[in-house]
């Protein structure tokens, strides 16, 4: 979710990349905005039914995505820093939790200017427990230390492999549907229940436009470096609504369309190996992350996390929306759910193997990995590597680790290679 | 009747080595059901004429469960996947594991993965407590675990059957209470380590008769004159204060347990199963009147209130905050009860609570500053 993949661009940034930038920037400028005018700004979390607040025209920014843009930035540390000084949190819970409560505590001095970037303060806060339970105590956390209210959709978990079973769907929508009143009442503006239909049709839009430009990488060799997608994935935490967005992904799948066609990709070195990351990025690390896939000649064409937004439903119907809420991130789906899918996706892109970031901050991701690489070593015969980090908390990550467990993964990709083609 | 000490001896046996009951209970030709902490509806089990037993790890430095279990989850939870990997809990039926936390979600796939011979029963509880449709979402997903105990069991759960046993789930849990009372008069007698091994023992019994144990300690009790404890009190907060090592410190610096809010105690008793018409719909009710704990979720939390009450009716000294290693719901709520007790004019210390290790140093050494600052 960070803005600025590495440290300092070597060409100039596609239009699409401008374009994002452009957009990250309106729609936080348009919170401060709002919020000098005296109207009401929330923070969310980031799969939450964003379609509400966006039908009110209420603005909304996003606590995971700040901290992942502070933490690419290497602005996190002095935050995490207050959150376990002077506020007493452990240093074991997540870190984007760490950094952002700190940073609701340092915005109330109007002085403070040190983050980037910079979050109103908020009025409201939305919740969605579907990424996982600790969202539920950090924001109670937020909502008790700033005394603001939190609207709450309980996403439950889905333990098995099935789909959400009718009692959940109920429940879930029932909660939308409070909150769309609750809201309306908070709020003081009428819910238009037909520019809700048009805000659902533009998400879906978005949703699947992402997709099939996630999928064009599955050429080989990619068009992309799959690190280039994380600077997108910004668009479906804070615009998955808006049309700004489909207008940044009709360009983005031109580039794309254009590096297939004239056979050139944004992965800076030759792609000799391809393989799935799976986790979160280590935002503070990125540079480090693509310097040395790109010197072992390894791109990382595709990974779950970039997909965890793809909340697929069909417009007008809540009972859909709300069971796509409950099935949309990885940490709402049971390990067999989700490693048959990462199986799945392994095939799909020809990918020979796996990197898995061991994420301090994610304890349910980290299970994932654990629990289900035997699906994907059983299933594609991959090899599978694992690396400590973490998504904000610079003090877990080994360049040391990162590159001899990269390097393993290569020794063992190249004598497979050969294996398969001696 | 036996006499004080036997009675407290049996309890104290019972929660050092649940295995044994566990056997006791399949010698009898019973059906056991694990229950993973913190709740589940272990009545269905009783109901079922089956023995709802605690799953609660115990001390062991994990060898096998790493394969699943990141060293960055739940002491408790890395515990339970030891033993379960290792075959400690051969004989259970099936597991009824919560989706409490984080831990818990990677945990149903962790068990289900390491431990394929123990049937895995999961469920959640609804977390958005004040939408219209909560109670009935839990009455729902407490009918499905019903279907699945049926299976177990092997034929179907009556209505009257469930109600029965709200009915002595609910008795127990007055029978606890009465005896966290009575324990405050005779803190000679209840040191820290037998009043969490009456409490403890609970998980592992069939209620009622644990509750009838109970019962007659609590009469013995009444027959000892009222004792005039002269060492430091203290409320425990918390998942768990063990290891027995931990409770022995407490005992050795003169400090008794006054109260507490520990999940594996009275966290459990607290709350009854509230009337109703239908059972599964009581059950659920259960869920939405818990209060002051870090797995459910509140607007405004009442854990440092609670705790506070608790200090205060029973004349404390201060709080000790058992702090469960890993376990993220519990590490939020400590700068809250940390300021919020100091405020109250309450000292609190903070223990860390690992299962993986039997060193308890550090405890000994922070315990031993908190006496001296009471």
């Amino acid at each position: 979710m960070g803005e600025q993949v590495g440290q300092k661009p070597k060409r100039e940034l596609p239009r699409s990349r401008v374009l994002v930038a452009e957009q990250t920037a309106k729609i936080y400028r348009d919170a401060f905005a709002a919020k000098a005018r005296g109207e009401k700004v929330g923070w969310s979390t980031a799969i939450f039914p964003q379609e509400i607040c966006e039908t009110l025209d209420i603005p909304v920014l996003y606590p995971e995505n700040n901290a992942a843009s502070i933490s690419a930035k290497h602005l996190g540390g002095e935050l995490i820093e207050h959150a376990e000084g002077a506020m007493q949190y452990p240093s074991r819970i997540c870190s984007y939790a760490r950094l952002n409560m700190a940073l609701a505590d340092k915005i109330q001095d109007p002085a403070y200017s040190k983050a980037d970037p910079l979050m109103p303060s908020p009025d409201f806060l939305l919740l969605a427990n579907n990424s996982c339970t600790q969202l539920m105590k950090w924001y109670e956390c937020l909502s008790r230390d700033l005394g603001i209210p939190i609207f709450f959709i309980d996403c439950l978990f889905n333990y098995y492999e099935e789909k959400p079973a009718k009692h959940k769907i109920t429940y879930i929508r029932k909660q939308i549907e409070k909150y769309i009143w609750d809201m309306e009442a908070f709020s003081g503006k009428k819910f238009d229940w037909d520019k809700f239909l048009e805000v659902q049709k533009r998400s879906q839009i978005n949703s699947k436009l992402f997709d099939e430009i996630i999928r064009l990488n599955m050429r080989t060799p990619a068009p992309m470096s799959g690190f280039d997608f994380f600077n997108y994935m910004s668009c479906l935490v804070l615009a998955r609504g808006k049309e700004s967005t489909t207008v940044i992904f009709e360009q983005l799948k031109k580039e794309v369309e254009e590096h297939i066609a004239n056979n050139t990709t944004t992965f800076p070195s030759e792609e000799k190996y391809r393989v799935h990351w799976e986790g979160i990025a280590c935002w503070p690390n990125l540079g480090h992350n693509l310097k040395t896939l790109k010197n072992y000649n390894v791109n990382a064409v595709i990974n779950g996390y970039v997909t965890a937004w793809n909340v697929d439903y069909e417009p007008g119907d809540l009972d859909s929306m709300a069971s796509a809420y409950a099935s949309s991130s990885t940490n709402s789906l049971s390990t067999n759910t989700i490693m048959n899918m990462r199986a799945d996706t392994i095939e799909n892109y020809n990918c020979d193997g796996m990197l898995c970031h061991v994420n301090r901050s994610c304890k349910m991701m980290t299970f994932h990995i654990f629990v289900g690489r035997h699906i994907i070593e059983e299933r594609t015969g991959v090899p599978c590597a694992n690396f400590d980090g973490d998504q904000s908390d610079e003090r877990i990550y080994s360049e040391a680790q990162f590159e001899t467990r990269l390097q393993g993964l290569v020794e063992i990709m190249q004598h497979r290679k050969e294996a398969n083609h001696g | 009747m036996a006499d004080l000490p036997e009675m407290l001896a049996e309890l104290q046996s019972v929660a050092d080595s649940p295995k044994k009951m566990l056997a006791k209970y399949l010698a009898q030709g019973k059906k056991v059901v694990g229950c993973f902490p913190i709740y589940t509806p272990a009545e269905l089990v009783h109901a079922a004429g089956m023995i709802p037993m605690g799953v609660w790890g115990g001390q062991v430095n994990p060898s096998v469960a790493g394969q699943y279990a990141p060293i960055f989850i739940c002491s408790i939870m890395r515990s339970c996947l030891e033993f379960g990997m290792l075959g400690k809990y051969k004989g259970l039926s099936a597991v009824i594991m919560p989706i409490l936390c984080d831990s818990f979600r990677g945990m149903s796939g962790a068990w289900r993965v390491g431990v394929k011979d123990i049937p895995l029963i999961a469920l959640i509880q609804p977390q958005n407590r004040e939408v219209d449709g909560a109670r009935e979402f839990l009455a729902a997903e407490y009918g499905v675990v019903k279907e699945k105990l049926e299976e177990i069991a092997g034929h179907k759960i009556s209505g009257d059957a469930i109600e029965n046993s709200i009915a002595i789930y609910n008795s127990h849990n007055a029978t606890l209470r009465e005896f966290a009372r009575a324990a405050n008069r005779h803190l000679d007698v209840i040191t820290p380590k037998i009043r969490h091994a009456v409490m403890k023992s609970a998980h592992f019994m069939e209620k009622a008769e644990h509750a009838a144990k109970v019962k007659d300690i609590v009469l013995k009790l009444a027959e000892l004159p009222e004792h005039k404890w002269t060492g430091r009190k203290v409320v425990l907060t918390g998942i768990t204060a063990e290891p027995g090592d931990l409770l022995d410190i407490l005992a050795e610096n003169k400090i008794a347990v006054v109260g507490d809010d520990l999940a594996q105690e009275s966290r459990q008793f607290r709350t009854d199963i509230p009337a109703g018409q239908d059972p599964l719909d009581r059950l659920a009710g259960q869920w939405l009147s818990r209060s002051a704990c870090s797995v459910v979720h509140e607007k405004t939390s009442a854990r440092p209130d609670l705790v506070i009450k608790l200090a205060k009716e029973n004349r404390a000294d201060g709080v000790i905050i058992c702090l469960m290693s890993f376990c993220d719901v519990e590490e939020y709520e400590y700068p809250l009860l940390a300021k919020t007790t100091a405020q109250a004019g309450l000292p609190s210390v903070c223990i860390d609570i690992d299962q993986s290790t039997e060193n308890s140093g550090q405890a000994r050494t922070k315990l031993q500053t908190f006496v001296e600052m009471l």
